[in-house]
């Protein structure tokens, strides 16, 4: 497999370039492109925004006017009201463990796999892609009754081995770092052998640290779905105890959703866009101190050709 | 990357792998052969008192003086929650030994995938009675239990809780429907909503509201296909019908639909009715602007008027609904929930005797309706559907000052003695939404007659769910 | 490509040894319950007691019926209203914040990652207030500029888009680190030499940076593919499927068979969603393969 920049392309650019000369930073390179961010950042964070403003509306005042807001009638009704009702520091002390747990076993064992896979040939390799392929392209809600099942004859229902294992090394993960490791050039392989390092160390020593700026990214994202994740913790580990932070959330808002049955409407919003507010600090500064950590060396040069 | 040639290696591999998996793993999963496998739900003959010990899933009492054990109750996160946790504390003073978890979960998401499994199963769970017989084959048979008490029990709870001979929940509370009407409002337009006895009145009632104020549209026709076909069952209810006949057959195509349908039809198309969906930001507005003043709809409407409509504060008033006919039922039955108990509990007996508790014993149900930490003046979006506890000159909760200090107990209690008997819920009621939920809708919008939302939802119905059981 | 030369055996082992943990969990959480479905599917087990053999029975309903069709459609529409918009916007700001000359891109990396991260029964709560025909935010907007109000959740013909702007508001973020990911790794040389020879900014973009993201830009629009296809948190909190099955997704119509106890044709349906899926996903790879 050929890198990106050993394509015909990209050489026929690079025989044509001279030493760059930076050019001064035109107004208008400069403004437009602010503009379209400004305008997306916008679309993002106004809805977040209302959310975060109206949980401090009075819990009734939200239905009734969803645009008003009234800085001398706020209140923090919802707040108390959430944290007596709602686990949600059980939430998040679920939701941590298995971030950690899960995302250390994908960002280790996944860009292995895909290590594997880009760069050695092994009797079955095509058919175990392919089952990275099946899982990648199985809907999460078809296995869920046997997989239940299967739960239930381990034991593990409403346990973290359930929440963690199943979905553990994460396909998705595979499949690209298998794509950012191709990339890598195989003369670098090859000098880590020749220096004396194991396969493993191959990987470790030589790979991973080429490969960084696409492990950050796996980072983040691997962390953003296990987040998110909110089919299988529902059902297969929903207890009070055992609740994911996203799972909290859904059980609070069931009395919205659908029937809206419930008499408090009102004050369940209240307390849903409260527990949402409290949700969104602590995963903004993970992220931003992800993003210093691993991001900024992203610059400092990685997969030059 | 050459995903061509290897997709066709992959495809034959993984074939003979996925075949000599299947062999090995054909012991896994739902006996497919044999039929002894099946739990009976074998009843004793419907009509007959059950014999206790034929049915194997019949729930026995404790016998023992203090029984002690440690029990796992759901219920859906919300007031009703607080409320019974409230209750708990009463119930530990008639038994002391038994430990109540109390658990606030999403049930509807939750409790199919739990009986299935049999993982993790509560003793008790909260149960809406629209889904009761659903799950039948994984409950107790709570019918020798529930004998002392049985006379005593809104009918109509009883049988939505039935199923082939044997009854599967514990009732927990009669959802009456009411007329819910603007009562100043429409003073000041001159009409009196106490005199109307039928839905041929409350026609009249409207246009003469809308006459008195041009622009409005007086009754509420409910937009969320759900609800609306919970809101058409209640209207059912009174006609003493329902979607299903007890042997699970069809009768839509009834004259009892077509006057329901009629009448909505009739509300739509003369531009009396405001669409909306309950309490939401759409509908709110329109009851405190005067627009929307007919609201007919189960007794826990009255927690808009107390909470929401701070405007109309103090001009609604409840009143039994109109009846269908000279005579008729003033009242049918809109949703109401019941408690099941789970087979595969570890202590369902003790489940039962909180439930026992809370619906049949004066302290319990004091507790659940009466004055506590989350309603001073007591729950009053709902009735006890025992007969002793609801009990119109015995008031459990406080005459509502939202709706002016009407004695909301009352007037519910009287509805609720009308509503006619009934039979279970079918196991596919809620699939039915699909299909008469969203024609009756669509009739709304004037896409279909009364007429075709009958045909329409029988043939539907018939084909995707009641063929396919 | 590795050339398959005389090896040490510790290499010849090696990669055995690096897939083998994922094996082992596909084994034990992916093959079995996947057997177990494929048996499923030919029974109408509802969850207790026997299940009874119903041999194609299943099948024969699901691609008879109008709702499997028009639930694929759905899926199909939706895929055309998010997949490109999403792919350009992505692109796009990408592009944007790989520039290190731009100033204030920290803040903007975060401003996208915050959608992803909120939680969706909250934010499925946010649309459903924010897009309300009569009272919300969005008609307002559109009132203050004369455009009379829309029925964004009430009507089939802007339930889809509305569903549609939802998960592209939350998921473009996504799919932003992943070209980010993908731009980082080409040479910045490119874009000055390119820029030397007289290439506007639109131009290198077509020219220079779209051919070499080839690959990522496959990568995002097969993943994208599966998650519209299979999409159904969206449509269960935001609009439970309605009105009137307009958003019913491919995946939302089997999570009904499943929670109606129907477990024999929800298999069924998982195994003919998985074929449609799989048979798009290498039409797209087939599609936008590079060229090299």
């Amino acid at each position: 497999m050929t890198s990106i920049t050993d394509s015909p392309v990209a050489r026929r650019i690079r025989e044509r370039s001279s030493t760059a000369r930076r050019s001064g930073p035109r107004l208008r390179q400069q403004v437009i492109p602010q503009i379209f961010l400004i305008l997306i950042t916008i679309a993002c964070l106004a809805p977040v925004a209302w959310a975060v403003l109206s949980s401090f509306k009075a819990a009734p005042e939200i239905i009734r006017n969803p645009l008003s807001f009234d800085p001398t009638t706020l209140t923090l009704a919802n707040y108390t009201a959430m944290f007596q009702d709602v686990p949600i520091g059980r939430g998040f002390m679920n939701t941590a463990i298995v971030l950690v747990i899960k995302g250390t076993i994908t960002l280790f064992f996944a860009p292995l796999a895909a290590f594997a896979f880009a760069k050695y040939e092994f009797v079955a390799k095509n058919l175990i892609f392919g089952a990275v392929l099946i899982t990648l392209m199985l809907p999460q809600i078809v296995l869920i009754i046997p997989l239940l099942l299967e739960m239930k004859e381990l034991g593990w229902v409403n346990t973290f081995p359930a929440l963690i294992l199943p979905g553990a090394i994460d396909a998705f993960a595979i499949f690209w770092m298998r794509q950012v490791i191709a990339a890598v050039p195989n003369e670098l392989l090859d000098s880590g052998r020749i220096d004396g390092c194991t396969e493993f160390g191959v990987f470790w020593r030589v790979v991973v640290p080429v490969i960084r700026p696409g492990l950050a990214g796996l980072a983040v994202l691997t962390i953003m779905n296990i987040y998110n994740d909110f089919v299988w913790p529902v059902i297969v580990a929903s207890s009070d105890r055992m609740a994911t932070l996203q799972v909290v959330l859904s059980t609070l808002a069931q009395n919205i959703t659908g029937n809206r049955i419930g008499a408090d409407y009102a004050t369940v919003t209240g307390e849903l866009l409260a527990a949402a507010s409290v949700a969104l600090v602590p995963l903004l500064v993970l992220f931003i101190a992800l993003q210093r950590h691993f991001i900024s060396g992203i610059l400092a040069g990685s997969v030059k050709g | 990357m050459n995903i061509q040639r290897s997709t066709s290696r992959t495809g034959l591999a993984s074939a003979s792998l996925a075949i000599s998996l299947a062999l090995v793993l054909s012991a896994c999963g739902p006996d497919v052969t044999s039929p002894s496998e099946q739990p009976s739900t074998g009843a004793p003959e419907a009509g007959e008192s059950a014999a206790p010990s034929t049915d194997p899933n019949m729930l026995q009492a404790p016998t023992e003086a203090s029984p002690s054990g440690e029990i796992t109750i759901w219920d859906r996160s919300g007031d009703l929650y607080e409320v019974f946790d409230g209750a708990i504390a009463a119930f530990n003073e008639r038994y002391p030994d038994i430990t109540v978890h109390h658990e606030a979960v999403d049930i509807d998401a939750k409790l199919q995938n739990t009986l299935i499994t049999g993982a993790d199963v509560p003793d008790g769970v909260f149960l809406d009675d629209a889904k009761v017989a659903g799950f039948a084959d994984f409950l107790w048979n709570t019918a020798d239990v529930l004998a002392p008490y049985a006379d005593d029990i809104a009918q109509q709870k009883l049988d939505v809780n039935s199923s082939s001979g044997g009854i599967y929940g514990v009732p927990f509370d009669s959802n009456p429907g009411l007329l819910w009407y603007n009562a100043t409002a429409l003073e000041s337009a001159g009409v009196d909503a106490t005199t109307i006895q039928t839905y041929d009145d409350l026609l009249d009632a409207a246009r003469a509201y809308q006459d008195a104020v041009p622009g409005s549209a007086p009754i509420h026709l409910e937009q969320s296909p759900f609800l609306g076909q919970l809101q058409l069952e209640m209207y059912a209810s009174q006609l003493g019908t329902s979607i299903a006949d007890a042997d699970g057959n069809l009768r839509l195509d009834s004259p009892e639909y077509r006057q329901i349908l009629g009448f909505l039809d009739t509300v739509n198309s003369e531009g009396l009715g405001t669409r909306a969906e309950y309490l939401s930001p759409s509908d709110i507005p329109e009851l405190e602007n005067g627009n929307q003043v007919f609201y007919p709809w189960a007794i826990w409407f009255s927690f808009a008027p107390q909470q929401l409509l701070t405007e109309t504060l103090g001009d609604w008033r409840a009143m039994p609904l109109p009846a269908w006919n000279d005579g008729g039922a003033r009242s049918g039955a809109m949703g109401g929930s019941s408690f099941v108990l789970p087979r595969d509990g570890a202590n369902s007996e003790l489940a039962w005797l909180f439930y026992e508790f809370l619906m049949f014993d004066p302290a319990g149900y004091a507790a659940v309706w009466g004055p506590n930490d989350i309603y001073p003046d007591g729950l009053n979006t709902s009735i006890p559907s025992y007969g002793p506890a609801a009990d119109p000159q015995d008031a459990l909760f406080a005459p509502v000052d939202a709706l002016g200090g009407q004695d909301l107990w009352l007037v519910a209690t009287d509805a609720a003695a009308e509503i006619p008997g009934s039979v279970p819920t079918p196991t596919w009621w809620a699939g039915a939404v699909d299909y008469l939920g969203n024609d009756l809708q669509r009739m709304f919008d004037g896409d279909l007659t009364p007429d075709e939302v009958i045909s329409n939802s029988t043939s539907d119905i018939q084909v995707n769910l009641v063929d396919r059981k | 490509m590795a050339s398959l030369t005389r090896f040490s055996s510790k290499r010849r082992i090696a990669p055995y040894v690096f897939v083998l943990p994922f094996v082992v969990l596909f084994l034990a959480f992916s093959v079995y319950p996947l057997i177990f479905t494929a048996r499923l599917s030919f029974t109408n087990w509802r969850g207790s007691g026997a299940a009874q053999w119903v041999g194609w029975d299943n099948y024969q309903y699901l691609l008879t019926s109008s709702q499997f069709w028009s639930s694929l459609g759905n899926s199909g529409v939706l895929w055309l209203l998010i997949i490109p918009v999403q792919l350009v916007i992505a692109l796009l700001a990408a592009v944007l914040l790989d520039n290190a000359r731009l100033r204030a891109r920290g803040f903007y990396r975060i401003a996208f990652i915050v959608p992803f991260v909120m939680p969706l029964v909250a934010v499925a709560q946010i649309w459903v207030v924010v897009f309300d025909t009569k009272y919300g935010a969005v008609n307002a907007v559109l009132n203050a500029f004369g455009i009379p109000d829309v029925g964004w959740l009430t009507t089939t013909t802007w339930s889809k888009p509305a569903l549609a702007l939802l998960f592209i508001w939350k998921t473009t973020g996504f799919i932003v680190i992943i070209l980010l990911s993908g731009l980082q790794s080409i040479d910045a040389s490119l874009y000055e030499a390119a820029e030397l020879d007289g290439a506007g900014r639109l131009r290198r973009l077509w020219s220079v940076t779209v051919p070499l993201l080839r690959r990522t830009i496959m990568f995002a629009v097969v993943l994208q593919t599966l998650a519209v296809f299979q999409m159904f948190a969206e449509p269960f909190v935001v609009t439970q499927g309605g009105p009137y099955g307009s958003t019913t997704t491919a995946g939302y119509y089997l999570y009904n068979h499943i929670t109606r106890a129907d477990l024999g044709t929800g298999a069924a349906n998982s195994f003919l969603l998985v074929i449609i899926v799989m048979a798009l996903s290498l039409v797209f790879v087939r599609m936008l393969r590079p060229k090299d």
